[in-house]
């Protein structure tokens, strides 16, 4: 059985050591850690069990959207299918192995995004982008080792720069970039093919949750009629229909040590995307229009 | 004569009928009509007097031709007097005249008559006098007539009375054959009596062409020429409210959608399948028959009844389809008893699942996005979305609401009146100033009449304004919808499948304008008032679709339509 502090510590560990693991995995991996180490004996206790992981994980110094959907699409396919003929012992391991299923197939969907994201680089192209994504690197590092020439420009993204980040890693695989300032989105926008960026969460009404600026960026974007392109795994697709900025839940936007405090005066992490100003989705079902994902929450859910 | 209230569960449309507008202005048209009627019946019985004792000048003082100008004008007046209402008239008046012919009173025939009269004058004289010598009275009567009205009457007039004539002498012949037989009195006027009906429908296809000419002009307007239903309903209610087929239940349920005393997709719905159980219940199977066979057939009828008095809303659509699907289902080797009773339990299920709890989790899901110091724009009245702001004031949360109304039917009036003894702030303002108050607004709910497979939504005349208005500031609409009204149809505009209400419910004046020429818009050629009572809202203007399975984008209806288990 597992404490409270070696759950965050495991949690805080993979994210830590392994720099290619995003918040989402990371959080199914602590949950079935949980599961392996359980040892009440009873489908509740670990159920239960589950729940504080969950709220452990979340209160973490790590945006929680990814968390959050991460462990809703896990609970919904490994603890909801559960059967009551199992005994304790055989249900968890069907449980782990349709954890192990699942985390299989998340490993595989960011290669299947990338083949698909890769068409749409042709060569010359000047690609915009934001902050750090996992899946827009791929995707930028498997195009380039098909000998395409792109160009790519990445925002700095205050206030944790990950922008600079990203452009380090570029620079790391030859691939020609140039970092821009954040205010500067709209003065590049004219001399950029299309904008492709990572997404925290996938929303209901097919739009994103992603690091602030996305929204400026898309807004811009549309004005300026380029493509807006969202690579994402669907493991990011969340239960959750935003009506506005506003709308979106604080433990989304703010993290647990600002939560407490006045909000009204705290710089917020994420934005809201709406569907309308997202071209295409890329993610391991393929290339989906922004109405497509609801199609596809529906199915996973209900 | 039906009361709105009385047998149609009066719980159940009191929580979730708009059961709205202005009961007591109709209930006075429909005064003013029966008197009106009575005027001319009076007229009438007046005429048959003189006319019986063969006197040129009536015990009135006025002679023939003026007293036909007269009856007439007192016709005109009915026919002028809107449609609407006299179709409600009728069907409720129906049956009564059907029991008093039944009963042998010439008082009901008189009134049965009084739509044809040229005819029935003829008629009523050769059933009055005693039966022996009724040929030859006919014949110096028909001889009367045509020299008297020669003159005066129209090329088309003279034909559909000809026509009376002969079908007055058929009768007469058939009177004298019936004398010669005086046992079977009470069954000849029994046949009489049948006749007299055949009549009132043969008649029918004689008075078109007078009405031709009594009433030259067509107020229509020509893009939504398929949707009037005027001549046609009337007709088909004179037939249907004749019907013994038809369920009283049906026939009241008739009058009240024609009337628009039950109003609102869910009210109708739900009156609809309280109608329906009761049908269940007094429902006896004819000998040799299966009996979900025959209910099936004898509902055919009464919703085609329905249907004629206003045409069924999505909601009733889908939920009559639940049915009989379900009376195809059942096991036929139950005995009746057990079939009505599980046929009433699966009504009631349906109630329970699909409007109660589905306006349950609706709820719930809208007060997640309500939140402290919102300002919710609402339109018109939907019982949804009462329920959602109650609950929401229940949960001791701080809005404010802002009611937009829009006349004829000015439903929001009832909705301040819920809203304002739920003791919930409101502000209450008319169609036009909705852009004014926009900017305030942080967020827009609105019901739905139906929800389209395009994503468009089908709602009260107004609601695409309200939405566009909307969007244009960047306000969040969220359209609030049980999924038992969603339907298949695709549909991208309010021309084509739409319902045309009472005109005149558009042109009130006001009562200090004496002399408005919408007044009398029917006499004039240039004027059409068209009083539409749907409209279809782009999805592009709505934000989210809030249904009890999911909050979803309204690109995702046809998804749940094919998820959802029909057939």
């Amino acid at each position: 059985m597992l404490n409270e502090t070696d759950i965050k510590s495991y949690f805080l560990n993979i994210l830590n050591e392994e720099n290619d693991v995003s918040a989402g995995v990371a959080a199914i991996r602590t949950l079935m850690k949980i599961i392996k180490y359980h040892d009440s004996g009873t489908i509740q206790g670990l159920l239960e069990d589950l729940k504080l992981g969950m709220e452990i994980m979340k209160n973490t110094n790590y945006p929680s959207a990814a968390i959050t959907s991460g462990c809703g699409l896990f609970r919904r396919f490994i603890t909801l299918a559960i059967k009551d003929t199992y005994t304790f012992a055989e249900c968890q391991n069907v449980m782990l192995d349709r954890g192990n299923l699942f985390l299989n197939k998340l490993n595989a969907s960011r290669n299947k995004i990338k083949k698909l994201a890769c068409q749409f680089i042709v060569d010359g192209s000047r690609i915009l982008t934001h902050s750090r994504s996992r899946v827009v690197l791929h995707a930028l590092k498997e195009a380039a080792e098909q000998n395409r020439y792109f160009e790519v420009f990445v925002t700095k993204s205050a206030p944790d720069d990950s922008g600079e980040r990203m452009y380090n890693d570029l620079r790391e695989l030859k691939i020609p970039c140039t970092l821009i300032m954040d205010a500067a989105i709209g003065y590049i926008m004219e001399s950029v093919d299309f904008v492709m960026v990572g997404a925290e969460a996938v929303v209901e009404s097919g739009g994103i949750v992603n690091k602030i600026g996305s929204y400026t960026m898309a807004l811009s974007a549309k004005a300026m009629n380029k493509p807006f392109y969202v690579l994402t795994e669907s493991v990011k697709f969340s239960r959750l229909f935003p009506l506005n900025q506003s709308d979106l839940p604080d433990e989304y936007k703010y993290l647990p040590t600002a939560r407490s405090g006045d909000l009204s005066k705290e710089d917020p992490l994420v934005d809201y995307t709406p569907p309308s100003y997202i071209t295409l989705l890329f993610t391991d079902l393929g290339i989906l229009t922004p109405s497509a994902v609801s199609d596809e929450l529906i199915k996973l859910y209900l | 004569m039906a009361d709105p209230s009385t047998t149609v569960d009066a719980s159940l449309v009191e929580d979730a009928a708009t059961a709205v507008p202005q009961p007591i202005s109709e209930l006075e048209s429909l005064r003013l009509l029966v008197q009106q009627q009575a005027a001319a019946l009076d007229t009438f019985v007046k005429n048959q007097q003189s006319v019986n004792r063969g006197k040129k000048v009536g015990a009135d003082g006025l002679t023939k031709k003026e007293r036909r100008a007269l009856k007439a004008g007192a016709e005109k007046n009915v026919e002028i007097s809107n449609a609407k209402t006299n179709t409600i008239d009728e069907s409720l008046n129906q049956p009564k005249n059907n029991v008093a012919v039944n009963s042998k009173s010439s008082k009901g025939k008189l009134q049965n008559d009084s739509s044809t009269p040229i005819k029935s004058q003829v008629k009523n004289h050769t059933e009055s006098p005693p039966k022996a010598d009724t040929q030859k009275s006919q014949k110096t009567l028909d001889a009367k007539i045509k020299e008297n009205e020669k003159e005066t009457l129209s090329k088309a007039e003279i034909k559909a009375q000809r026509r009376a004539v002969q079908e007055a002498q058929r009768q007469a012949k058939a009177n004298q054959k019936l004398v010669v037989t005086p046992n079977n009195n009470n069954q000849a006027t029994k046949e009489n009596i049948k006749q007299n009906e055949q009549n009132i429908k043969l008649g029918k296809k004689v008075s078109p062409k007078i009405d031709l000419i009594k009433s030259p002009i067509k107020h229509r307007v020509q893009l939504f020429n398929h949707l009037y239903v005027g001549d046609f309903q009337e007709q088909n209610l004179k037939r249907y409210t004749l019907n013994k087929d038809i369920h009283p239940a049906f026939l009241q349920l008739g009058a009240q959608y024609l009337s628009r005393s039950i109003l609102g997709s869910n009210a109708r719905c739900l009156a609809m399948l309280s109608a329906l159980k009761t049908l269940t219940n007094d429902f006896r199977t004819p000998p040799k028959q299966e009996f979900c066979r025959s209910l099936e057939s004898t509902l055919k009828a009464s919703i085609t009844h329905l249907n004629t008095c206003r045409p069924l809303a999505v909601s009733m659509t889908n939920a009559l389809r639940q049915f009989k699907l379900l009376l195809t289902q059942i096991d036929t080797n139950l005995s009746d008893n057990e079939k009505r009773s599980l046929l009433q339990e699966r009504i009631d299920k349906y109630i329970q699942e699909e409007i109660e709890k589905a306006g349950e989790a609706i709820s719930n899901e809208v007060n997640k996005k309500i939140s402290d110091n919102d300002i919710i724009l609402i339109y018109g009245y939907s019982s949804l979305i009462l329920r959602i702001l109650v609950d929401a004031q229940k949960a001791g949360k701080k809005f404010r609401v802002v009611i937009v109304d829009a006349r004829p039917l000015l439903e929001g009036r009832e909705m301040l009146r819920r809203l304002v003894c739920a003791n919930i702030e409101c502000s209450y303002l008319l169609i036009n100033a909705v852009s004014f108050v926009m900017s305030r607004v942080t967020k827009v709910l609105l019901g739905a009449h139906a929800l389209l497979a395009n994503g468009y939504v089908m709602s009260r005349t107004g609601t695409a304004q309200v939405a566009l208005v909307a969007n244009s500031f960047k306000k969040p609409v969220l359209v609030c919808c049980e999924t038992y009204k969603f339907c298949e149809r695709v549909q991208t505009d309010s021309f084509v499948y739409n319902e045309i209400a009472d005109p005149d419910k558009v042109v009130t004046v006001d009562a200090s304008e004496k002399s408005s020429y919408l007044l009398n818009w029917r006499d004039n050629n240039y004027l059409t008032p068209l009083n539409l009572m749907y409209d279809v809202t782009p999805s592009d203007f709505v934000t989210a679709v809030v249904t009890e399975i999911a909050v979803l984008p309204c690109t995702s209806v046809p998804v749940i339509l094919r998820i959802r288990p029909v057939e």
